[in-house]
C-alpha cells in the first residue's frame, strides 16, 4: 500500500483555543511607525488586528488555557495517552514544554510528552502524529496543542514580520472514532529554505550568527514563491491519494499566512472564495495555531458540519509543508 | 508575452501609470516598488504566466525590471 493512502479512524473530538487580551490594532502600528503605509499593508495582510501575549505570558501558559477549555472532569485528563505540544516559542531550551503541560495539565504519568518545533505546518503534522498513535494501538486518545509567542522574536520597527504575527493557542482531543476520519496526508519539506524565515538566537548555531537577540528574519518574498509552488502540488497530492477531486471538499482551512497569500492560492486553483475559510482580519497569522483556530471559529459560524469533507493545509517555516483530509465528526 | 507587456504588468501591479517604468528600471528608484510591492508583482507575474513562474525562486530576489526580464528570459517565459 502506498504510504499515507488510507483514511484512518481518528476523529477531531474537541477543539477550543485561547487568545490572549492584549490588543495591537493597526492604527498602534501607524502611530509607532509614521512611514508605514498602513493602508497598503492592510491590503497585502488583510489583518487588522492580532492578539499580543503578556509580559511573562508564554506559549506553554496559553496552550495550557486552551487545553482546559476541552476537558469537564478529571476522569477525562487521566485518559489522555499523549500530549504533543507543537511550538517554536517553547519556555526552556530544555526540559520539554510538553512535560511541563503534562503536571500544569493533571495529566497521568503514563501520559507520553513530546514537542514538535515546526512552525506554520506544525498542526497537520502534529495531527499525523497523534492520529498514527491512537491508529497503531499506542494510545485510545490525546492532545494536540499548539502555541505561539512570535511577537517576542519581533523588533517594534520590523514592518514584514509584525503586522502579520499574533500570538496565540489552539487545543484539539484526538481520540479513536468509529469510522475513517482522519487523512489521507501528505507532508514536505525543504530545507534549503531555511535562512527565509529564521530566529537565530537561542540555539547552538545561533549563538554565532545572530546578529540581535531574538530577532526574527523573513524573505517574504522568497517564502511567498515556495507557498505558490509548493500548496497546490500538496493538495492534488492529498486528492490524488484519496481518489477525490477539489469540488469534493466541502471547506478548505488553510495556514492563515496572510491575505495574498491564500488569495493566489484561490486564484491558482479556481477554488470558489466561500469554500476557503479567513478569519486572520482579527486574529492575524498565529502559526502552528492558526489552523485549529480557524476550524473552531468555522464552526462556531457554521461554516462547516458534520460530515463536511475539510482539507487542511500547513505551509511555511523550514520550509515545511502538509496537508489532509478531515470529516467533520459528531462530537466536534 | 513580450519585454512590453511584462513592464505592463509590473505597472499594474504597482499602481503605476503606464510608461513609468522601462527596461533598465532599479527598485530602488520606485517607491511602490518595496517588499510588500515586489510581492504584488510576483502574483501579478504567475497569475499572467499561468502558474509558470512560482518554480522561478530567483525571481524573488529580483531587485529591477532587467533582473526579472533575464529570469524570464532564461526560463522561455518570454519571446
Amino acid at each position: 500500500m502506498t504510504p499515507g493512502v488510507q483514511r484512518m479512524k481518528v476523529s477531531v473530538d474537541k477543539i477550543d483555543y485561547y487568545l490572549p487580551p492584549k490588543i495591537e490594532d493597526n492604527g498602534l502600528l501607524q502611530s509607532e511607525n509614521p512611514d508605514w503605509r498602513m493602508d497598503d499593508i492592510v491590503k497585502k495582510t488583510g489583518i487588522l488586528k492580532r492578539h499580543i501575549c503578556e509580559e511573562g505570558q508564554t506559549a506553554l501558559d496559553m496552550g495550557a488555557l486552551a487545553a482546559d477549555k476541552l476537558f469537564s472532569s478529571p476522569e477525562e485528563r487521566r485518559s489522555i495517552g499523549f500530549l504533543i505540544f507543537v511550538t517554536q516559542s517553547p519556555d526552556y531550551l530544555f526540559p520539554t514544554s510538553a512535560c511541563i503541560l503534562q503536571d500544569r495539565l493533571g495529566l497521568d504519568r503514563k501520559c507520553l510528552a513530546f514537542d514538535v518545533n515546526l512552525g506554520c505546518s506544525g498542526f497537520v503534522d502534529g495531527l499525523a502524529i497523534g492520529a498514527s498513535l491512537i491508529e497503531s494501538g499506542l494510545a485510545e486518545r490525546g492532545l494536540v496543542i499548539c502555541g505561539e509567542t512570535y511577537s517576542r522574536y519581533i523588533q517594534k520597527t520590523d514592518r514584514t514580520c509584525r503586522p502579520i504575527f499574533g500570538d496565540g493557542a489552539a487545543a484539539v482531543l484526538l481520540s479513536r472514532s468509529a469510522k475513517p476520519a482522519l487523512g489521507p496526508f501528505d507532508f514536505g519539506t525543504d530545507g534549503s529554505g531555511y535562512q527565509d524565515l529564521i530566529v537565530k538566537s537561542g540555539g547552538a548555531r545561533g549563538a554565532s550568527e545572530a546578529k540581535a537577540p531574538c530577532s526574527i528574519f523573513m524573505d517574504g518574498a522568497k517564502v511567498f514563491m515556495f507557498t505558490m509552488d509548493a500548496v497546490p502540488k500538496t493538495m492534488q497530492a492529498v486528492l490524488d491519494k484519496a481518489g477525490a477531486k477539489l469540488s469534493d471538499v466541502d471547506q478548505f482551512i488553510f495556514h492563515q499566512a496572510s491575505k495574498l497569500v491564500i488569495e493566489n492560492i484561490i486564484r491558482r486553483l479556481d477554488l470558489p472564495p466561500e469554500k476557503v475559510f479567513l478569519n486572520m482580519q482579527d486574529i492575524g497569522n498565529t502559526v502552528s495555531a492558526s489552523i485549529p483556530i480557524a476550524l473552531k471559529d468555522a464552526s462556531r459560524q457554521k461554516r462547516i458540519k458534520n460530515g463536511d469533507l475539510l482539507m487542511l493545509v500547513g505551509f511555511g517555516v523550514g520550509y515545511s509543508w502538509g496537508s489532509c483530509l478531515l470529516e467533520w465528526g459528531e462530537a466536534s | 508575452m513580450n519585454e512590453k507587456q511584462v513592464l505592463t504588468t509590473i505597472e499594474k501591479a504597482l499602481g503605476l501609470p503606464e510608461g513609468k517604468l522601462n527596461g533598465l528600471t532599479q527598485s530602488s528608484e520606485i517607491a511602490e516598488w518595496d517588499s510588500l510591492g515586489h510581492l504584488s508583482i510576483l502574483a501579478a507575474l504567475d497569475r499572467e504566466f499561468n502558474g509558470k513562474v512560482a518554480s522561478i525562486r530567483e525571481l524573488a530576489s529580483a531587485a529591477s525590471v532587467p533582473q526579472i526580464l533575464n529570469q524570464l528570459k532564461q526560463h522561455g517565459l518570454l519571446q
